[in-house]
């Protein structure tokens, strides 16, 4: 779409989330082959579209002009949760709020439960999905923090390729992904999380309903006093949601003591880059990862001790 | 002290409203009656200006400038032209009128003419067949701006090195002043003072319909369905603009999505613009403002900043106040002359004060307008004052609400303009209700100590609030009434309903005066084809327009009782009319119908119509030296409001608040409840949450993702409020402005309570956790 | 940009509409149909006052296509009260006044409507919750969480 290239009057005369501006074909594809063979043909002239509720305002405000959008909503192959001895796989188009309601998410992920009754609005949550939230690859994806402790990977297929990509892997920049541009995300695996390891996640916004300032999913696995096995990541804190391996090394083998505490404090707040924005600014944000950081791994410890 | 006047010729005005008040038994006023809108509300049908079907609509934008502060070289159409949809642009030169909107310096055009002052300011309008091609439209247009150097702090523009308005020689647009006894002198003589500066931002009115308008050419002149606060006066700015008298230009309310006061001040200006481009087009046009326009080009609550001295001596009576108030107008004056009247006539808070010293500065700069917006120049003002009164106590050594009871003004206290309050002021016994309710002596004894990384803190904060216009601005309203022969009654007012509930009230007014049930009477309000009756602002909707209603009314009911009598062979005011029924007093027994009583005096040559005009009796102000008349009356609230503060993040919870209210006869609770409520929520937004970000004079955060509102997860409990039912003379049954109330105290009532549960001293609003926890860690340093 | 022919309810109504695909269903609901008792506010998914009902479940109509509802049912404030009658959720709202300037009630009602179908008896943390994707800028909104959980007690 370039008929609007010649802008006389700035930014501020564009900028509009009435209607969207962007001209685009609209393919419903009936099979995820049909899906990848359009992908294959259109490559980055396409948009695919599962919930919408990220790339209708983006089409609005002009930072994406496909030429084409496709629609993953009538492939009803993508429409699964599936659960087996080794975890969860969720498929493309399953709605946030269906995960939310999925028993076994609540009983095994409570981290990922957490973050999606968190996010945005129910309505949202209704039109939403988990591999949108992620494709998305904002900062502040509330998904990705859980998704990252739970050591996730997606599967990524282009019509002539399958791949697996862990993770942690996937975010590249904001709004910037591994992913290539013919291919699809169709499924995400949640393996289970370590018998008896506790996880848990929080986030500071500013108002009830809002996009996080920071966030925050740490999974512990304890032997007896000891920090056997620990995850930690944070989102909206650097321009991708991260995994903080050297506070995870850190704690590896010891004690969650007082100190320990604050030296974990300290390596996550050198290890992230927050920003300074409209929502928060960047030592804020490096002081509340602090506090964060220590209420989750406290409501761990918690859990342990009421085990 | 300057006396009030009395026209003599309002002396049967004076009577009845003296009547009314003097009964203090009624049937409809003072209840729970259901909104008069609720159904078709609830149920979708409730047409807002958006959701007219109109044959030959077309559709308008403003195309805004990207630049602050320049001189416009040239406006094209550009490309334009070329799109099919395209009907026309609009541009200052298309005006056959005067481009001139300021309310009350003439510095505002319609649509920008040579230059421009604020970055979103509208410089032409863009008019299409179709609304889904606007967008594309207004992007096409070409304008050409020279960039000039712009200024954006107050404080520098003061200093007159970039002019926003050359041809005014200043960027200060005017002074305000009220000064009482010796300052200097006072100062020599007092054991305690303490000074800080107060800073306070803008607030976004952030009502979820934005502005819009609807003009229809027809009939010769210009009909304009029109979201405004005061028809009368879109229809004097509009008449101005295209050229037309007024009574050309008619103004019709639609269901309108929130105003407070921001569509007072909008009202006229989109009216106007789309006027300017229905002229053009010849056919309706519809120009709606999208939410991104709403936040780059209209006005907002005004930012202040203010300078706040004074001193009490040991005994806890406060001898001095001196203040100075910058108040930054943004590009046009708009209502700031008003805004910082008020402000400076506020300024001491609800005190009795022997020595003051207040002076404001309206100063321009390159943002947007400053603008009318619920509390109106007296949030600001009252946010310095009641902190101030909190600092003040702790220097002293005083329990905060004793501190205020001392000094608190009652029946016979001199204002600081040194007029005497004649009636009507409950706050001193709203203060004293309110601590005993919220356990305030307990938790002040209890609270302010960290528990797991958190304290908890109660405070309080009083506001008072003017009614009505300030000194001697005259003021009127007016209101007519005509019963049909069917016995059905219409009444005809100016006063806009914008959610708040007025038109319900209005009708329980004009119930309880003509005796008969609430279903029998219409009204049709927030038009032109009503008597002038002044603004919907300065919570004087109800008050203000409840006495026209009840004037004509009543003149009315005297109408019947006169034709009654005769039946009844008694005396006219021997007759009594309720529920529907005429009857003599003493044989209620022998009755007969509203419908027969009507009946009668049509067949009988009685005219049943009346106008109801009131005349606000005013004294005098003297701007020289400071002093006389301020307002007629004054509404007063008290808020207490406990909070839980997050030592580690800086956060903020308000666990509950306690409101507490002087607004004299409270007509319909229910309805004042609810205004309690939203007045309170926003008043927390204000305090807690919500900031307009401005970078080099370009608004940041233009949606509801970034400008934050309350959401329905951010509200406190808030207790039952209390009604100090302070009658006033000239109000309907005694009513005063309730409207803008909870929203005054509620900034300083939440930085009192954080200062007590933390010990920081919040000297800035939005007062977000990023400042309060700045604060924690600097007092920690220290 | 081709447009594409859609067939849908709404309100209990089947429709064939042809639309252009970068509309949304807000714009179908408003601009092609009619109906007005939809409102906006931001149209980027914050206020919550396009809400309707799509398969029975509350969405924000200004994020999603309107090519997408092809083959769905829609219910908008226009299609709860049956035949005049009007639905609790309505009446409680008029008897609780749990709205000012009531440009986003329809929202309210829609969202209220489908959480007591859902949930009878609901806490009043699950009617925040339900509610929370909807802006009010009036009331402060006690008297909406009110009038919903007093539907609810009535009920029992």
């Amino acid at each position: 779409m370039s008929q609007n290239k010649n802008i006389n009057l700035g930014y501020i005369n564009l900028f509009n989330t009435h209607i969207i501006p962007v001209k685009f074909n609209y393919h419903a594809p009936q099979t995820l082959e049909e899906a990848l063979n359009l992908l294959n043909k259109l490559k980055d002239k396409a948009r695919v579209i599962a919930g919408g509720t990220d790339l209708i305002v983006d089409m609005k405000l002009r930072r994406k002009e496909p030429e084409h959008v496709v629609s993953l909503n009538k492939i009803r192959e993508l429409d699964y949760i599936t659960v087996d001895s080794l975890g969860v796989k969720i498929g493309a188009i399953v709605k946030l709020r269906k995960i939310e309601k999925e028993k076994i998410i609540r009983e095994r992920f409570p981290a990922l439960y957490e973050a999606l009754k968190s996010m945005a609005s129910i309505q949202v949550r209704n039109m939403g999905t988990m591999v949108g939230n992620i494709c998305n690859a904002s900062p502040a994806a509330d998904t990705a923090p859980p998704l990252l402790i739970y050591n996730a990977t997606l599967t990524a297929k282009s019509l002539n390729n399958e791949r697996k990509i862990p993770i942690e892997e996937f975010f590249k920049a904001p709004g910037k992904t591994a992913l290539k541009e013919d291919e699809l995300v169709t499924e995400i695996f949640i393996p289970y999380p370590p018998q008896d390891s506790h996880s848990t996640f929080l986030k500071i916004t500013r108002v009830g309903m809002d996009l996080s300032k920071v966030s925050i999913a740490v999974l512990t696995k304890f032997n007896g006093s000891i920090i056997e096995d620990i995850r930690i990541a944070l989102g909206a804190v650097a321009p991708t949601p991260l995994r903080i391996r050297r506070a995870e090394e850190f704690l590896k083998n010891k004690p969650l003591t007082e100190e320990n505490l604050k030296i974990v404090q300290e390596i996550v707040a050198k290890e992230i880059k927050p920003i300074t924005d409209v929502r928060s600014t960047e030592w804020y944000r490096r002081e509340v990862a602090k506090v964060l950081v220590k209420d989750a791994l406290m409501k761990c410890l918690e859990e342990e001790g009421g085990r | 002290m300057s006396s009030i006047t009395y026209l003599e010729s309002q002396k049967d005005e004076y009577r009845i409203l003296d009547q009314w008040l003097k009964a203090r038994e009624y049937v409809y006023v003072g209840k729970d009656v259901k909104r008069i809108d609720a159904l078709d509300k609830v149920t979708g049908r409730a047409r807002y200006v958006e959701d007219f079907l109109v044959e030959g609509l077309t559709y308008a934008r403003i195309v805004k400038s990207d630049i602050p502060h320049g001189v416009i070289e040239w406006i094209r159409p550009g490309r334009a032209v070329e799109h099919p949809d395209f009907i026309a642009l609009v541009t200052c030169e298309d005006i056959p009128g005067l481009n001139q909107v300021g309310y009350y310096i003439p510095d505002q055009p319609a649509l920008a003419e040579k230059k421009v002052r604020f970055h979103g300011e509208p410089v032409a309008l863009i008019v299409s067949s179709k609304p889904d091609s606007l967008e594309e439209l207004r992007n096409l247009v070409e304008v050409e701006i020279k960039p000039l150097k712009a200024v954006y702090d107050p404080l520098e523009a003061l200093k007159d090195k970039v002019l926003v308005h050359e041809e005014h020689g200043s960027n200060i647009v005017l002074r305000t002043k009220v000064k009482k006894g010796d300052v200097s002198k006072a100062l020599e003589n007092t054991d305690y003072v303490v000074e800080n500066v107060y800073k306070t931002g803008y607030q976004e009115h952030a009502y979820l319909e934005p502005e819009g308008a609807l003009a229809i050419p027809m009939d010769g002149g210009m009909t304009i369905i029109l979201p405004a606060q005061y028809p009368h006066l879109a229809q004097s700015i509009i008449a101005r603009v295209l050229g037309y008298p007024q009574s050309k230009i008619r103004i019709i309310q639609p269901v309108i999505g929130g105003g407070f006061g921001g569509k007072d001040d909008m009202g006229p200006i989109i009216g106007a613009q789309a006027a300017i481009a229905a002229y053009k087009v010849r056919r309706p046009v519809l120009l709606v403002y999208t939410r991104e326009d709403s936040f780059t080009s209209h006005c907002k609550r005004d930012p202040a900043y203010i300078r706040y001295k004074s001193g009490a001596n040991r005994d806890g009576k406060l001898t001095f106040v001196d203040v100075e108030i910058i108040f930054d107008a943004g590009a046009y004056a708009n209502r700031g002359p008003f805004t910082l009247w008020r402000a400076t006539a506020h300024a001491t808070g609800p005190y009795e004060v022997p020595n003051v010293d207040v002076r404001g500065i309206l100063v321009y700069t390159n943002k947007v307008y400053q603008g009318s917006f619920r509390g109106f120049g007296n949030p600001q003002v009252q946010f310095a004052a009641e902190r101030q009164m909190d600092e003040l106590a702790d220097k002293i050594g005083i329990d905060p609400l004793e501190f205020r009871l001392k000094n608190i003004l009652r029946i016979g206290s001199r204002i600081s303009t040194d007029q005497v309050l004649e009636d009507s002021v409950g706050v001193g016994e709203a203060l004293v209700r309110v601590a005993e309710k919220c356990g305030w002596f307990e938790k002040r004894k209890k609270y302010g100590k960290i528990v797991d990384g958190k304290a908890r803190g109660i405070g309080l904060a009083c506001a008072w609030h003017g009614i009505s216009t300030s000194r001697g601005v005259p003021d009127w309203c007016n209101a007519y009434i005509n019963v049909s022969k069917d016995g059905s009654v219409s009444i005809y007012t100016g006063i806009v309903e914008i959610g708040q509930g007025t038109h319900t009230g209005l009708i329980q007014i004009a119930a309880e005066a003509l005796g008969i049930p609430v279903e029998k009477i219409n009204l049709i309000g927030g038009t032109t084809d009503a008597p002038d009756t002044g603004a919907t602002h300065g919570s004087r909707g109800l008050s203000f327009g409840g006495v026209a209603i009840l004037l004509a009314a009543s003149k009315i009911r005297e109408k019947v009782q006169k034709v009654a009598s005769r039946i009844f062979e008694c005396k006219p005011e021997d007759v009594e009319i309720r529920d529907g029924w005429v009857f003599e007093k003493i044989k209620p027994e022998k009755r007969i119908s509203w419908e027969e009583a009507v009946k009668r005096c049509y067949a009988e040559g009685e005219e049943l119509s009346a106008t109801g005009y009131f005349f606000m009796p005013k004294g005098k102000f003297d701007e020289e030296k400071g002093q006389g008349f301020a307002y007629i009356v004054f509404s007063y609230m008290v808020s207490a409001v406990e909070v839980e503060v997050d030592l580690e993040t800086g956060l903020t919870r308000i666990l509950k608040v306690w409101p507490a209210i002087c607004a004299g006869k409270i007509v319909n609770p229910k309805l004042a409840v609810t205004q309690i409520h939203g007045a309170t929520v926003q008043g927390i937004g204000y305090t807690l949450m919500e900031e307009v970000v401005i970078e080099d004079g370009k608004i940041v955060n233009t949606n509801y993702t970034d400008y934050l509102i309350p959401t329905i997860s951010d509200i406190p409990e808030i207790d039952e409020p209390i009604f100090v039912e302070d009658y006033f003379k000239f109000g309907p049954m005694g009513a005063k402005g309730l409207a803008e109330m909870a929203l005054i105290p509620i900034p300083a009532a939440i930085t009192n309570a954080i200062k007590h549960a933390v010990g920081v001293k919040p000297s800035e609003i939005p007062y977000t956790p990023e400042k309060l926890y700045r604060d924690l860690l600097r007092r920690m340093r220290e | 940009m081709e447009k594409k022919k859609i067939i849908f309810k709404i309100n209990g109504v089947e429709k064939t509409v042809e639309v252009e695909p970068n509309k949304t269903l807000l714009w179908l609901i408003r601009e092609v149909l009619k109906l007005k008792g939809t409102k906006k506010a931001c149209e980027r998914g914050d206020c919550g006052l396009c809400t309707v009902l799509l398969n029975g479940e509350p969405v924000k109509s200004c994020l999603v296509l309107a090519v997408e509802v092809d083959g769905s049912e829609i219910v908008t404030v226009e299609g709860l009260s049956r035949d005049g009658e009007l639905t609790p959720i309505q009446k409680a709202f008029i008897e609780h006044g749990a709205l000012q300037c009531g440009f986003c009630t329809p929202a309210f009602v829609i969202v209220g409507h489908w959480l007591l179908n859902r949930n009878p008896n609901p806490s009043r943390e699950e009617v925040v919750e339900a509610l929370n994707g909807v802006l009010c800028r009036c009331t402060g909104y006690r008297p909406i969480i009110e009038a919903i959980l007093d539907v609810a007690k009535k009920r029992k």
